[in-house]
């Protein structure tokens, strides 16, 4: 196994509302080696997202980190003073957001903005800095590189802009990309490409990833570990093939069960009942337990989060037994 | 099982599309204005949205759509619903266009409606829902000012929400519910066809069974004839009866759905669901899956002859020229499998 590149323990980001905290991310703890590829899934609004932006130190008032520690080979990040950070973040950590035009500045040229991003970094001559950007470039499989450079982002097309976006979170050869839905928006086709680069970018470059998706069948092709997340909280995580093949939590199972690929064509899917609850006054019950078809008066009570070998849970009453 | 009762394929489709091209002259972007102010050259060509296509929608049939990116199937579609005139062809609704003729055509119908991709963008914020249903059968007759109330609230059962939701406003409303207030709108103007968009790529996975599996019944209980545009395949093999696969502006193969999902004779077809990354594991392995090799080319300068020659691995010197189109061919049955290929796979 390769070595420990993040920890994070017990990160809980909090936002204070006008009608009270709404608990967007919850205790939430997990462990990434270098050069692997995790996968975070969830529902819409279930904190994947403030998860990514809480590791990188990018939470705003009325949000804040309020309890947790982020550890980045060792060192914390959590507490870190903004000019610090800001020198982690781009060169040690980088991330690509879901809409590349958050990324991309549409009146500068591509090439400007990457040198840009590699001058705030190191001094370097043009040259130097051009071959680096072309470089990267041809690594998410931009053709006629050197010739785009001078291109402005409109130019490219949506499928192109986002590996542009993904180049330039590769330029400074970070150990950690976040990559919040970075293929949600691109159809089929693009995404399988870019997802093959990303995994062959992962093991050439020892470049380890935070694969954010709500979607489990682009995830589970990249990623080797799956984290899932509910209100808040991982209520099971585990190696991919894993807990693909034996879900434990009951809202992993109805996730997977409710996939076209589980029925018979034009049979009616297998639904999971009702929404996820409110993240502000969350009670003392298991989140999910209105929408759980295995809930008992036990599940009044929220479940901690157990482990067996390299698979946890948050469940009282898991699909396989002998839980510690 | 629903296969067992497939559509009668009748000679007189519903609906027909023939020899249907849309071209746009792209209006500039900002972009493409700074590009020009900075001496940068600013493409003005037309765009070949659809170009040519035949294609006829049975009663009771569900036909999916499916494609990539910028492909035309949107375009298509609202070609199909009489929201776009053709630039060239045909839509023709029982024999009558959908469309009326002259500079500034206008649709004829109201027997075809739309559903649209985004549940957000579709509905007016400040309406309350009810009025957003009841509006347009009020204007066409199909309920008098006395009985809208309960007409209203007949759809929003129909659909799955509960007659008080008719005073609320859109944003009282999740995504999943939204997109059922979209549904009970195009329905209640007792459409014949219905066009649905990308219903679903809005929504997560859980809420998505959800919106499926209220099509699935709204199909059966009221026969609906729909036209299901996604850009995902799995959704596509479930939710459709035939299916149509679309390649910049053309259809390159059509026929019935798990013919075509279990034996693709057009190359594409047969690369864009190799490229699908599956969950279904086999065995121990998760499926592995291929990238289409290549860039799609873009709209504005489509390749001669056969538009999928640039990736397609069995090009021959015919294929760069000659566009492969056997779509009148005198031997295709209706209801039967088309590929527009000179070497189909067999
Ligand atoms: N109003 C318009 N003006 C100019 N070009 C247009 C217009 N509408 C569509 N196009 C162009 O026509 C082509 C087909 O677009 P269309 O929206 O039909 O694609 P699509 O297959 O629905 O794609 P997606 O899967 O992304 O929704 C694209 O190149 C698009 O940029
Ligand atoms: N700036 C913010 N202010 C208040 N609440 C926020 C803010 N950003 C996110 N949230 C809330 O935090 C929760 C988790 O959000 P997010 O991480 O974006 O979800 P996901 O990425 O899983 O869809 C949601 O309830 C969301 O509304
Ligand atoms: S703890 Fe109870 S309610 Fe929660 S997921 Fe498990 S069985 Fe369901
Ligand atoms: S016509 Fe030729 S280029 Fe086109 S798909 Fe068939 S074999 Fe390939
Ligand atoms: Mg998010
Ligand atoms: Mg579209």
């Amino acid at each position: 196994m390769s070595r420990i590149l993040l920890e994070v323990e017990g990160l809980s980001t909090h936002f204070m509302t006008r009608n009270g905290v709404l608990k967007a991310v919850n205790d939430v703890s997990f462990t990434l080696h270098e050069g692997e590829i995790i996968g975070l899934v969830g529902e819409s609004g279930s904190g994947k997202s403030v998860t990514g932006f809480s590791i990188l130190g990018l939470v705003d008032p009325p949000g804040k980190i309020v309890a947790g520690s982020v550890r980045l080979q060792g060192r914390e990040l959590i507490g870190m003073s903004e000019p610090d950070l800001r020198a982690v973040r781009g060169r040690e950590i980088s991330m690509v957001f879901q809409d590349p035009s958050t990324t991309l500045n549409p009146v500068l040229s591509i090439g400007t903005q990457m040198r840009l991003a590699l001058e705030a970094h190191e001094t370097l001559s043009r040259q130097a800095a051009d071959a680096r950007c072309i470089d990267v470039l041809n690594k998410v499989g931009i053709p006629d590189a050197a010739r785009r450079l001078g291109y402005f982002p409109h130019q490219f097309s949506g499928g192109m802009r986002q590996r542009v976006a993904i180049a330039i979170a590769l330029l400074n050869h970070p150990k950690l990309i976040i990559c919040d839905e970075p293929t949600t928006a691109l159809d089929v086709s693009i995404q399988a490409q870019i997802l093959l680069q990303m995994k062959t970018l992962a093991q050439d470059f020892g470049t380890a990833m935070i694969w954010i998706s709500h979607d489990l069948s682009t995830v589970s092709s990249v990623a080797s570990q799956l984290l899932v997340m509910y209100a808040g909280r991982i209520i099971e995580s585990g190696p991919v093939r894993d807990l693909l093949r034996v879900p434990d939590h009951p809202y992993t199972r109805g996730l997977l069960n409710s996939l076209p690929d589980h029925a018979s064509p034009g049979q009616p899917l297998v639904q999971i009942p009702g929404q996820m609850p409110s993240l502000i006054g969350l009670g003392a019950e298991c989140a999910f337990v209105s929408r759980c078809n295995q809930s008992d008066a036990l599940c009044q009570t929220s479940p901690a989060l157990r482990s067996k070998g390299a698979r946890r849970v948050r469940c009282h009453h898991p699909v396989a037994g002998d839980w510690q | 099982m629903l296969l067992a009762q497939a559509p009668i394929m009748t000679d007189r489709p519903l609906l027909r599309v023939s020899k249907a091209s849309k071209q746009f002259a792209p209006a500039l972007s900002f972009g493409d204005h700074i590009a020009g102010w900075l001496g940068q050259e600013v493409d003005q060509r037309i765009v070949h949205a659809v170009d040519g296509v035949s294609l006829d929608l049975h009663r009771g049939e569900v036909l999916g759509l499916v494609g990539e990116s910028g492909c035309g199937k949107s375009t298509l579609g609202r070609m199909m619903a009489g929201i776009y005139p053709p630039s060239q062809g045909t839509v023709q609704l029982d024999g009558v266009p959908v469309m009326g003729a002259g500079k500034k055509p206008l649709k004829t119908t109201t027997r075809i409606q739309m559903v649209f991709q985004d549940p957000f963008a579709s509905l007016d914020p400040r309406v309350r829902i009810g009025e957003t249903i009841g509006e347009g059968p009020l204007v066409h007759g199909l309920v008098d000012p006395a009985n809208v109330g309960a007409y209203v609230a007949q759809w929003l059962e129909t659909v799955g929400l509960p007659a008080e939701a008719a005073d609320r406003f859109p944003h009282q409303f999740s995504g999943g519910q939204r997109q059922r207030v979209a549904i009970a709108r195009a329905l209640a103007m007792q459409p014949d066809v219905l066009i649905c968009d990308e219903p679903v790529a809005s929504l997560d996975v859980s809420i998505q069974a959800q919106i499926i599996n209220l099509f699935l019944t709204l199909k059966q209980t009221l026969n609906l004839t729909m036209l299901f545009i996604s850009h995902d395949l799995g959704v596509i093999r479930h939710m459709t009866d035939r299916v149509a696969v679309m390649y910049l502006g053309r259809i390159v193969e059509s026929g019935p759905t798990l013919q075509v999902y279990d034996h693709p004779q057009h190359p594409y077809t047969r690369a864009l669901l190799d490229s699908i990354p599956r969950l279904v594991t086999e065995g121990d392995e998760l499926v592995v899956f291929k990238a289409i090799e290549g860039e799609l080319p873009s709209p504005l300068a489509p390749p001669a002859g056969c538009h999928f020659h640039l990736r397609c691995p069995f090009v021959q010197e015919r294929c760069k020229t000659v566009v492969p189109d056997f779509s009148d061919h005198p031997s295709l049955p209706l209801s039967g499998r088309h590929v527009a290929c000179y070497f189909p796979i067999s």
